[in-house]
């Protein structure tokens, strides 16, 4: 059979190279080169970036050099410390703890469950979504009446109970708790293009190629909504941030000896603090500010690379 | 023994209402079909749009859950999956997409996309592969530049030709061609048309070839179905359909056949209003009280038409006496 094509085409092996050469001169620049140089186009998005890898690896580090439980402590001396001291850059609350040392641990812990959780969720609601809008009959019928139990159930209030009901819980514990109920927003977008994008013909044509399901779910459709999903995924981490700090705010998110954002923006709640001792909250909050929106402008820099046909920078 | 023998193909999707959503109707895109496909032959299947031309075309592919019915190939029948496996069936049958843009996949390489099905049957090592992929795009009148590129980059027509490349990666027994070149322009077209004739010739292929266009199919065709609301209304050889139509419904897709000769034209939209003054005139005598084309009967050994025995006889005979 391969001689059929030898016969009938004047290439053979020994063009091989050499064609192989000229094809690569005229390669369509990859996805990663693509994103690259949209974020060198974009200046402030560039500077979003850098904000944010380079707060996140700060905190990261930065959280190792600091015993938690030594700086939890309550320190009489140091109540209600002035910031912008040599001892505490950045004040101290009302337990005389430096709002620095919590900040970089409060900001490790509250990023680390926002990661974990958009890893977690958006990977989960992502697969559902592939797989129910994909196979479409009993599958997706069944997969949606799960989804449907799951969306009936009152989050907040949910997460709440479980809360309070384990007796013994971490960061960890808390990520996968979250996990349980931040997947379905996702897999319903998903799920709805993935139907439409399931009708077209490359997927006909893929499976008329012999090519298995899961290849055509993982490899054809997905890099297809790939733009949909690093938006969703960006809005979802954004959010997420959110997420831990609200309900660590109420008082139902981490213990209170583990400081997060949340634990200080509730150091808001006393009146007197809100006025008076602004150092102990104003960080935080801004820390919050900044982050979410330095998010949300990467995320959307990515989509308008993945789609590419609304690229901004020249590409060379 | 023919390539493949379709035997009363049926394809009903169903139509769901009700609180219950159970299915209380279907459409039948294709209401028992059948005919067969010699090797090394091109076969046509003609109808007008949602006729059921693309249905038919792709349960023969394997692509769509068929109703009821066979087809056959290799003695095996490949409306059943696991017969499918069994022969590695889409090694042996492949589809050609009317759409070129969307029947490839927009993030994929052209290397990718032709190399897919190659990938899946043949398991070549990474040198053969490319040189496959480089010696298929050779013969489809396209450079070796195109391999690393991705389909929004090119034309339609030459979108198109990836398309024919990948269908024949494998060297396939028969090629459904559903639509081929309807979204192109007339020149290109005609470039498509003749490429398709000229790999038919170089590799034995058979085709089934798709259209609603009976003068897309003159030049492709030996022998041809007519295909109207899900059934078949007239087969015969070219010569049959062109020179002898008998069903109404073939009369007027000829008389839709747009006319070139300028001088002619008046005289052609003369014959395309009186055909139509027929079709809606004689509804009864070609459809039954349904509404649905009638059986097959027999005219000629190769020509059936679907009408009741009696009336495809006297056509047949007034017909013959036109000719004599
Ligand atoms: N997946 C589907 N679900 C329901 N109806 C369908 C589906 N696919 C096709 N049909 C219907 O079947 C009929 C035949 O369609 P098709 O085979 O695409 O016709 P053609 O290719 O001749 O234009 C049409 O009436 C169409 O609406
Ligand atoms: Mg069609």
């Amino acid at each position: 059979m391969a001689e059929n094509f030898e016969q009938h085409s004047d290439i053979s092996a020994a063009d091989l190279a050499r064609l192989t050469q000229e094809a690569q001169a005229e390669a369509t620049p990859s996805t990663a080169k693509i994103i690259w140089s949209e974020f060198k186009a974009d200046k402030p998005a560039m500077a979003a970036l850098i904000i944010i890898v380079g707060f996140i690896l700060f905190v990261m580090i930065g959280a190792l050099f600091i015993n938690t439980p030594k700086m939890m402590e309550t320190n009489i001396m140091g109540y209600f410390n002035q910031p912008f001291t040599a001892d505490f850059w950045l004040g101290a609350d009302s337990a005389g703890r430096s709002v620095a040392k919590q900040l970089i641990v409060g900001s490790r812990n509250s990023i680390g469950i926002a990661i974990g959780l958009t890893v977690i969720s958006s990977t989960f609601g992502i697969c559902w979504g592939l797989i129910s809008g994909y196979f479409n009959g009993y599958i997706d019928w069944g997969m949606q009446r799960i989804y449907d139990f799951m969306m009936m159930l009152p989050m907040t209030m949910m997460i709440i109970v479980l809360v309070t009901i384990i007796p013994h819980y971490n960061s960890v514990t808390l990520t996968f708790i979250f996990s349980i109920f931040y997947w379905e927003g996702t897999s319903r977008l998903i799920r709805s293009r993935t139907l439409a994008e399931s009708e077209k013909d490359y997927v006909a044509a893929s499976k008329a190629s012999g090519t298995s399901h899961w290849k055509i779910i993982f490899r054809e459709i997905m890099p297809n909504i790939s733009s949909l999903i690093i938006v969703d995924c960006t809005l979802s981490f954004a959010e997420n941030i959110g997420v831990e700090t609200g309900l660590s705010y109420l008082g139902f998110g981490l213990p209170s000896q583990t400081p997060s954002l949340g634990t200080m923006i509730a150091n808001a709640n006393d009146p007197n603090n809100i006025t008076q001792y602004w150092w102990t909250w104003l960080p935080a909050a801004l820390e919050i500010i900044i982050l979410c929106l330095s998010i949300s402008y990467v995320g959307q820099v990515l989509r308008r690379a993945a789609d590419s046909s609304q690229r901004q920078g020249s590409v060379n | 023994m023919s390539l493949i023998e379709i035997k009363d193909l049926k394809v009903h999707y169903p139509i769901r209402s009700g609180f219950w959503n159970r299915i209380t109707d279907s459409v039948r895109a294709v209401d028992g079909v059948s005919f067969n496909i010699e090797a090394g032959e091109t076969y046509g299947l003609v109808g007008e749009s949602g006729s059921g031309k693309s249905t038919t075309g792709k349960s023969v592919v394997g692509l769509e859950k068929v109703t009821s019915g066979s087809i056959m190939y290799k003695g095996l029948d490949i409306t059943k999956a696991e017969n499918r496996r069994k022969l590695d069936y889409n090694h042996d049958v492949q589809m050609i997409f009317q759409d070129s843009l969307s029947s490839l996949n927009p993030r994929k390489r052209i290397e990718d996309i032709i190399a897919e099905p190659l990938r899946n049957f043949e398991h070549l090592s990474k040198d053969d592969e490319k040189l496959r992929v480089l010696q298929l795009l050779n013969i489809v009148g396209l450079d070796a530049d195109a391999l690393y590129k991705y389909p929004h980059q090119f034309s339609g027509g030459q979108r198109q030709r990836i398309g024919v490349a990948r269908a024949v990666a494998t060297n396939p027994k028969l090629i459904i061609a559903d639509e081929p070149v309807s979204a192109l322009d007339l020149s290109v077209q005609a470039q498509v048309l003749n490429f398709m004739k000229k790999i038919q010739r170089e590799f034995g292929i058979s085709y089934l070839f798709i259209s609603h266009d009976l003068g897309v199919v003159r030049h492709m065709c030996n022998n041809i179905a007519i295909m109207n609301r899900g059934r078949l209304v007239e087969i015969g050889t070219r010569d049959d359909i062109y020179n002898h139509p008998l069903h109404i419904y073939t009369k007027r897709l000829l008389a839709a056949i747009p006319e070139t000769d300028v001088n002619s034209r008046e005289a052609h939209r003369a014959s395309r209003l009186a055909v139509e003054q027929v079709y809606q005139d004689q509804q009864s005598k070609y459809y039954d009280d349904n509404g649905a084309a009638y059986p097959l009967v027999q005219v000629t050994p190769t020509h059936a038409v679907a009408l009741p025995q009696t009336i495809a006889q006297q056509l047949a005979s007034q017909e013959g006496e036109v000719q004599a």
